[in-house]
């Protein structure tokens, strides 16, 4: 594995590999392409500490996930509960950001996910990011490198 | 046979358990648990025949788990079913005794390839 910074055509692979395994049950995802720009309401993380430093984001609106748990968890959407949705969007990041870690510099941690409502974080700095259309709902996966690491480089230059 | 799974994500102990079913393993055992530490105390228990274990979890990883079941002279076969795919992971599994590493996201097909020798498919 190369540690190189994940570039959008990465991101967009392993989110397609991500989607076909887990969540192909007849509605292929369609990646890489928004077909509403749909604000998330929730969003689940896992961040990267050591030679790089960052978060991995998806965030999707509550219906999406939802959506996304009933089919995680092969069971109707009106017996999905808040727990059955953040494990279920945790362990979506988890799965992208493990993927994303090993293309990133290398000794580094992957923290446990953690699952939050959005609100705008104008403190961060976007390096790639890639939209999931399935079952026409949209999922944004981003990859965020932290403020402090930011300023870091900043100060370096 | 018995087949312990062990993933702080109850969905991922949900599919690997679906996925052992698809990939013709469906007839063996499955205990589950939700962390390293309560996965230690299932082996002792429950003595089962193979462990699938995630990398990241909390109260004890699996790298650490099976440090430790070794260091207790438990040499279960162990494998790891985990999203962290890096060299170094996989040489420290290795060096730790697993018999191998599954990538997350999985199929059926990368089950029956790695788990076969040491399960009988139903």
């Amino acid at each position: 594995m190369s540690s190189e910074i994940p570039t959008v055509e990465q991101l967009d692979d392993i989110a397609e590999q991500v989607w076909a395994a887990f969540l192909d049950d007849g509605n292929p995802a369609v990646i890489g392409f928004a077909a509403g720009d749909e604000r998330g309401d929730l969003a689940a993380s896992v961040s990267v500490a050591g030679a790089w430093e960052g978060t991995l984001v998806v965030s999707c609106t509550d219906d999406a996930s939802r959506e996304v748990a009933s089919a995680l968890f092969a069971m109707p959407v009106s017996e999905v509960t808040p727990a059955d949705i953040g494990d279920a969007l945790g362990e979506l990041a988890n799965v992208l950001g493990g993927n994303v870690k090993s293309m990133l510099p290398s000794p580094s941690t992957l923290s446990l996910p953690e699952v939050f409502t959005t609100d705008d974080d104008s403190q961060v700095v976007e390096v790639c990011r890639t939209v999931v259309t399935w079952r026409e709902r949209t999922f944004t996966v981003a990859l965020l490198k932290s403020p402090r690491a930011v300023a870091q480089e900043e100060v370096a230059s | 046979m018995k087949i312990l799974v062990a993933d702080d994500s109850r969905v991922m102990r949900q599919i690997v358990i679906r996925t052992l079913r698809q990939a013709g393993f469906g007839d063996h055992d499955v205990v589950e648990a939700p962390d390293g530490a309560a996965a230690h105390t299932v082996v002792q228990e429950e003595n089962p025949d193979l462990v699938l274990s995630d990398w990241n979890m909390p109260n004890m990883s699996g790298i650490e788990l099976l440090h430790a079941l070794r260091a207790g002279g438990k040499q279960v076969p162990f494998a790891f079913v985990t999203s962290e795919c890096s060299q170094d992971m996989k040489n420290l599994a290795e060096a730790g005794g697993a018999l191998c590493v599954i990538t997350k996201p999985f199929t059926a097909d990368a089950f029956k390839e790695h788990l076969a020798p040491f399960l009988e498919s139903a």
